[in-house]
């Protein structure tokens, strides 16, 4: 709960609404005064899944709301019925591609949220390839929207961000760029080898990947050999898992909540003969885990306490969207997620602290505080 | 609709969640979106669960919205198989309902026998029931379905109503309970729904006396075992040293034991005398503003005021359907109640009243750390902060210890800073002189920002004002500040240059 500023509303659907009313009757008095007490230079009008089963119009009031308060509304929608939290970047990227000037010019548009270290190691590598200065979504202001067409090269950077590259295709006859997203030194290679094809030049980053591999052998070494499953619900299982196994890691397992074939295809063309379940059920993956058992096993937030009540080792999968993990220079950054976890494991295994007494997990009956589980 | 940047309670079906999951031996299935499931993230986070939560969901797709067959059934029977429970709760969210799947019949057309368990739809309200309501009508539902006629405990005996997974401190609340009662010789027959199974619930007419530790949670049991078995109920909140005693005193007249044993039961209770003590003395200059669940409001507010004679400048709840409840029960400490389910009133509230210590819960902590007061949470909404691993009651003797504790380590040793600041290495022995000096209050970024939001067109200071504050001690230089900026305002003045500062002082005294 960081709360310094906030940005972000909930227009909460009374029973009155539920009735068929238009939503823009309710939305006129809360946007003016979100208006009036934040002077947002955009709002994104998110519509959840309850509007979706009404069939309410929500995306139909951003265009009066634009016009009568003068700040730009993107409409997108964001339901929970998405596999993934990260899809929600997705809808959001698309409703700005939405409004994105329609172009026919050769240009590079780098789609997908980076900090902004990892947004300078882009733009260096663009210009030392000679590539034309690239143009980011989202950029810095919400209003900042490159100019998107059919010569445009438009490079996601997350595996996440499918149906925006689909809608570019779609609607602005947009070729879909295929390499390996940019995840590790492997993938990082591929990306702007890639990247400098599509604008008809060849660089070779062989040298680049093999120096980047050197200087973060500290953190692969502590990879290589040891085994790692996802059971996580990021979205990024893939690219992480393989530039893993470029590491050297053993990746026998990976559930992921949604493969796009095509989108994925350079991807899971990598991962050939590892097992990846879509959309696993959470106790065979368990079953699959205990026969399998990995020394690392990256897992959301629900399991991942229960998984090391079983006796595994994990990964936090949330915090794979909070690190710079993408080019170059975050190689580090990427595999340390991964080391930091085992290297703890290791240090507190090596005290043989529980040798007398083990730790105990949290279980129900630690809550059976009644007269009965004390007799 | 309604605009709502944040707020305190969570929607019904997390309500229905909490109170169904707690139970040992029921499982919860929440049928909804993906999306709505945060239930499960908190149960495990929080809590702290080594195991897979007793919260399982059933996924809402856009399949089912296109009419594809509902795969509730087959979470049923898995849940059935793996967590072997005696009991199923069915709920769904506000989403799942307005879908109006046909959720009974899908239940219905199950094979009999194809699953172990007991089916139970909980009836609370996906849309008009908040987290406080759902959770109390589940409770006291599953109380009723359970329960049966069973003769009285031989000795006096008591049920703990209120305390659940994802509760604010209740385990310690629980076993603070439990010590006090133990030395009364009063026997506990069920904590619920905190661990009781469905065989505790059979035998809940045991108990002599009820005891209900959230009043908004566990009213509708309360209620209920009172009509079904004739069990009375305790009155009074277990908050406070002297409140735990009156609680006490009046479930001892109920279990017609001697009040006497409150002695054996109150031996290491220390907040009396610490209140006594001359450290405690200033504690009656000290203000507080109070906010929280009705009872953690009403509880902590009397014990600060009566035992700690502390200034109580409001008291409010965000459970807005029990404002008039809590209203009465501070009667007699504030007629300043805010009863309202918007943060920033509350924040307002703070800053127009700028306590000395604000307790309430982790978003008060957020609005009094910008305003730079400092605040002890001691309400939910909550924070994986309140679910320590060691004992932190906030109820019974230890719990009053525990609020004592809190005021001393959350209040501003003015004297202590003022000291260092004055004789401390930064300083080398000068007095503290013109120099700008690093920010000991937090976010004084934050604290500006805040407070031009709440009115517009503050005073500029010009630079000698400026100097002249830093030589004001800084523990009392917000207040300062405020109080000759409120001169300034009354009066028009622009501008507060050195004059303003010593004329605006003669006035405010600050």
């Amino acid at each position: 709960m960081i709360f310094a500023k906030p940005r972000f509303a909930t227009a909460v659907l009374g029973e009155d609404d539920l009735s068929g009313a238009d939503p823009l009757t309710g939305l006129l008095p809360l946007v003016e005064t979100i208006v009036a007490e934040h002077a947002p230079s955009a709002i994104f009008l998110a519509s959840t899944c309850t509007p979706e089963i009404l069939k309410m119009n929500v995306s139909g009031c951003a265009a009066p709301l634009e016009a009568r308060y003068g700040v730009r509304v993107y409409p997108c929608r964001l339901d929970g019925f998405d596999s993934a939290y990260t899809i929600g970047e997705d809808h959001v990227l698309q409703s700005m591609l939405e409004r994105s000037p329609q172009t026919d010019e050769k240009n590079l548009v780098v789609l997908g949220c980076l900090s902004a270290l990892e947004e300078s190691e882009i733009r260096v590598e663009c210009a030392a390839m000679g590539l034309p200065v690239p143009r980011f979504l989202p950029a810095e202001s919400a209003l900042d929207l490159p100019p998107v067409g059919p010569n445009t090269v438009l490079a996601p950077v997350h595996p996440f961000l499918f149906q925006s590259c689909a809608w570019a295709q779609r609607e602005r006859e947009t070729p879909m760029f295929r390499s390996l997203f940019p995840y590790g030194p492997d993938g990082s290679r591929n990306f702007y080898e890639t990247l400098a094809a599509a604008f008809g030049k060849t660089v070779s980053y062989e040298a680049r990947e093999r120096e980047t591999w050197a200087a973060v052998e500290r953190e692969v070494a502590d990879l290589r050999g040891r085994s790692i499953a996802f059971a996580s619900d990021a979205l990024v299982e893939l690219p992480l898992a393989r530039t893993l196994r470029a590491a050297g890691a053993r990746v026998d397992f990976i559930s992921t909540p949604q493969i796009y074939k095509k989108f994925h295809a350079a991807e899971t063309a990598a991962l050939t003969g590892v097992e990846i379940v879509e959309r696993a059920d959470r106790f065979q993956t368990f079953a699959r885990l205990s026969e399998l058992k990995p020394d690392l096993v990256v897992a959301n937030l629900n399991i991942a306490n229960a998984l090391e009540g079983m006796g595994f080792t994990v990964k936090w999968s949330t915090e794979l969207t909070f690190q710079p993990v993408h080019g170059f220079s975050s190689a580090g950054s990427l595999f340390g997620l991964f080391t930091s976890t085992l290297r703890r494991h290791d240090a507190l295994a090596k005290r043989r602290l529980e040798d007398a007494v083990p730790a105990k997990p949290i279980d129900l009956d630690f809550f059976r505080v009644g007269a009965k589980a004390r007799a | 609709m309604k605009l709502a940047i944040w707020s305190y309670q969570a929607p019904g079906h997390v309500g229905v969640s909490k109170a169904a999951a707690s139970f040992s031996g029921i499982h919860c299935v929440l049928r909804a979106p993906k999306g709505d499931g945060y239930g499960t993230i908190m149960l495990a986070m929080f809590e702290r669960l080594g195991v897979v939560p007793p919260l399982s969901i059933s996924a809402l797709s856009e399949a089912t919205l296109a009419g594809a067959a509902a795969d509730l059934p087959i979470l049923l029977r898995d849940v059935d198989a793996r967590h072997n429970p005696e009991m199923i709760v069915v709920t769904r969210s506000a989403t799942a309902s307005v879908l109006q799947e046909p959720l009974d019949g899908e239940i219905a057309m199950m094979a009999p026998g194809s699953i172990k368990a007991e089916i139970f739809q909980a009836s609370a309200h996906p849309v008009r029931d908040d987290e406080t309501s759902a959770f109390a009508l589940t409770t006291k539902e599953l109380v009723a379905h359970f329960a049966q006629d069973v003769p009285r405990s031989d000795g006096p005996s008591v049920n703990i109503i209120g305390p659940s997974l994802l509760g604010f401190h209740d385990r310690s609340n629980v076993e603070s309970l439990r010590r006090a009662l133990d030395a009364l010789g009063v026997e506990v027959n069920v904590v619920l729904p905190l661990g009781a199974s469905p065989d505790d619930l059979r035998r809940i007419g045991r108990a002599w006396v009820n005891i209900g530790t959230a009043r908004e949670l566990a009213q509708p049991t309360l209620e209920f075992l009172e009509g079904r078995f004739g069990t009375p109920w305790v009155r009074e909140l277990p908050y406070g040293e002297a409140g735990t005693t009156r609680f006490l005193r009046e479930l001892c007249a109920l279990c017609e034991i001697p009040a006497d044993r409150i002695k054996a039961a109150s031996k290491d209770a220390n907040l009396l005398w610490y209140a006594r003590t001359v450290d405690a003395h200033a504690l009656s200059a000290k203000r507080v503003g109070v906010f929280g669940t009705p009872t953690t409001a009403a509880g902590i507010a009397r014990t600060l005021r009566e035992e700690l004679d502390m200034r109580v400048e409001f008291v409010g709840t965000y459970v807005t359907a029990w404002g008039p409840w809590l209203r009465e029960r501070v009667a007699d400490i504030t007629d300043d109640v805010l009863i309202t389910d918007d943060y920033r009133e509350v924040a307002r509230a703070i800053d127009r009243t700028r306590p000395d210590i604000m307790f309430g819960s982790q978003m008060e902590r957020h609005s009094a750390s910008a305003l730079g007061v400092p605040c002890a949470v001691v309400s939910p909404p909550a924070h994986i902060l309140n679910f320590p691993l060691g004992y932190a009651p906030f109820i019974g003797y230890d719990g009053a210890n525990h609020i004592g504790d809190l005021v001393n380590t959350t209040q501003v040793l003015g004297l202590e800073h003022h000291l260092i600041e004055t004789f401390g290495p930064r300083n080398q022995g000068r007095f503290a002189d013109a120099a700008p000096e690093q920010s000991e209050v937090p976010s004084p970024a934050g604290t500006a920002a805040a407070s031009a939001a709440v009115d517009d067109g503050a005073p500029q200071w010009d630079a000698a004002a400026e100097r002249l504050m830093q030589r004001v001690p800084f523990f009392v230089r917000k207040k300062a500040r405020n109080n000759i900026e409120k001169y300034a305002r009354e009066r028009n003045i622009a501008v507060i240059d050195e004059a303003v500062v010593v004329r605006a002082r003669e006035h405010v005294g600050g």
